[in-house]
């Protein structure tokens, strides 16, 4: 009889985290996605993606968007010979997120919501990775990829750009826009809304977001990496074609000589 | 990445490569790094479209009769060999260390010479057609030199007519190696030191020499977009076809503008160009960077 009475606890537990309600100490979180699959067809430049919920009035709410760890290899820049700069030497950080995006509440300083003890933001991150070879300056390298990784986009604290509503009957709702970059390759990646208060993280509802090929871009990569060879043939014959269109639409045309 | 900004930055490339019968993968490729694509699928995908731009320029030229089949072939022989050679030296020298440093010390030597030593010599061209009040439309095919001695005791002589020369094939067969293996190190076409090659050292026409440098950079892209395509998978379809759309009609238009320009002006036209392209190169190893790392796998 115990057996099945925990049994049967356990499922609602279960149950109810994966619907997004979480009920913790502080009350509970509920987090949504306008969206969860996001496609790139052909003519994708990036996208923005709505996200809303509700927390207790008293709490405040980060958004973060991160996507699946993978080692990175770079190049450390140095002088040559005294004055040429170049790529010189082999550094890898190791168990680092190929996304990561913060978005912080409105009206308040994004450092109030970040920190190693939060586990929320790039000190967080520095933490979590490792970096070889072990004699390198792990900080160092890690502050100047972020800023490489900002650069594309794909790395971001987006200070103020958690909305809120009016409190009602102790609850109140908010929102924010995602922007999803270009350089957000397809794979999947998780949205996560933490709620936190005096400093502490009282509640976090995780959400999965998946950008997934369609149309012609997904034709065209599944036969680049199934069919390289037939992929490397048909580019050329399609531009050589162009070419002798094109050749040909201006000689139709009349040209000087 | 904006669909009009990548059918510009096409149809500029195309321009410049049918003028002047360059590739443009030196400017299209650091175009595109400049815009977000990362250097290996930019540099993979330009190769495509390269393909593409100059068939469309290597028929144009061909219909104008500026195309020396013969001499693009022994060219691009030599140019295939060199190719293999240069990525066998490359790999050489990855294993002993700083390739990446002598890549860019190559390109900067290179692009600087020839562009000076063009620019220098087509300001004096310039200056002496002035003088003579157009008495001479020179085109330098038709300064052949004097010194024939050790050139003409080469085995293998052969008369190329459209080039006007009567030369050993050993020595379009030799250069066209030389520009593959510095082609291959640099990681572009090649067709900004081939075509000074034609110009000083087989003195070919000028405007034959961008006929058949654009049929020769026509092979070299097709064999470079296959062997991306297929050992690095970094040839991006789409945007190649749009550069493609953009290059092809800019390639026209700059054939009909290569015309009308006289020999000197085209060579002190592209001498500005490499200079700038090389200044841009010498300002980027002596500036310190804003951001000291890079992903490995392009410089």
């Amino acid at each position: 009889m115990k057996r099945v009475v925990s049994g049967v606890v356990t499922v609602v537990l279960a149950s109810l985290a994966w619907c997004g309600l979480c009920l913790a100490a502080d009350g509970p979180l509920l987090f949504d996605l306008a969206d969860n699959n996001l496609k790139i067809s052909t003519f994708y430049n990036g996208t923005t993606l709505d996200v809303t919920g509700k927390v207790p009035a008293d709490h405040d709410v980060v958004v973060q968007v991160s996507g699946p760890r993978k080692d990175v290899h770079l190049k450390e820049k140095g002088k040559v010979a005294g004055f040429l700069w170049m790529n010189k030497t082999d550094v890898s950080l190791e168990n680092t997120p190929a996304v990561y995006m913060i978005y912080t509440p409105i009206g308040r300083p994004a450092a109030a919501f970040l920190g190693p003890h939060l586990n929320v933001g790039y000190k967080a991150l520095l933490r979590d990775i490792t970096i070889s070879p072990a004699s390198a300056d792990k900080a160092f390298i890690f502050a100047e990829y972020v800023k490489l990784m900002e650069k594309s986009g794909v790395y971001a604290i987006n200070e103020g750009t958690v909305r809120y509503g009016e409190p009602n009957n102790g609850m109140k709702e908010f929102a924010a826009t995602l922007t999803i970059p270009s350089k957000m390759s397809a794979g999947a990646y998780k949205v996560t809304a933490l709620a936190m208060h005096d400093g502490v993280v009282t509640n976090r509802v995780d959400k999965n977001l998946t950008l997934e090929l369609s149309g012609l871009p997904a034709v065209i990569s599944s036969m680049a990496y199934g069919r390289p060879l037939l992929f490397g043939f048909m580019a050329v014959f399609i531009a050589i074609g162009a070419g002798l269109v094109v050749g040909f639409l201006f000689r139709g045309g009349g040209g000087a000589h | 990445m904006n669909i009009l900004l990548i059918l510009g930055l096409g149809g500029f490339v195309g321009l410049l490569s049918g003028i002047f019968g360059v590739g443009g993968g030196f400017l299209m490729t650091p175009l595109l790094m400049m815009f977000g694509i990362p250097p290996t699928v930019a540099a993979a995908s330009d190769s495509n479209q390269i393909a593409g731009a100059s068939t469309s320029g290597t028929l144009a030229h061909m219909r104008h009769g500026n195309v020396d089949v013969a001499m693009g072939v022994m060219l691009l022989i030599g140019g295939i060999a060199g190719g293999t050679l240069g990525v066998q030296i490359i790999k050489l020298l990855r294993a002993l260390g700083n390739a990446d440093f002598l890549i860019a010390i190559t390109y900067v030597l290179m692009l600087g010479g020839v562009g000076g030593y063009m620019f220098w010599e087509s300001l004096q061209g310039l200056k002496k057609s002035k003088n003579t009040t157009a008495a001479v439309e020179a085109s330098p095919g038709e300064e052949v030199p004097d010194k024939k001695s050790l050139l003409q005791r080469l085995p293998f002589q052969y008369e190329f007519k459209k080039s006007g020369c009567h030369i050993s094939i050993l020595l379009p067969l030799g250069f066209g190696t030389l520009v593959g293996i510095l082609a291959a190190i640099m990681g572009v076409g090649g067709g900004f030191i081939m075509v000074p090659v034609m110009v000083y050292l087989l003195r070919m026409p000028m405007h034959v020499v961008v006929g058949t440098s654009l049929f020769q950079i026509l092979f070299t892209c097709v064999n470079v977009t296959i062997m991306q395509a297929y050992s690095n998978k970094t040839v991006d379809f789409i945007l190649a076809v749009l550069l493609l759309l953009g290059s092809t009609i800019g390639a026209q238009i700059g054939t009909g503008i290569g015309r009308r320009l006289k020999a000197d002006q085209l060579k002190i036209m592209l001498a500005s160009l490499v200079l700038l392209v090389c200044a841009k190169m010498m300002a980027g190893l002596l500036l310190t960077p804003t951001i000291m790392v890079a992903l490995k796998g392009g410089h």
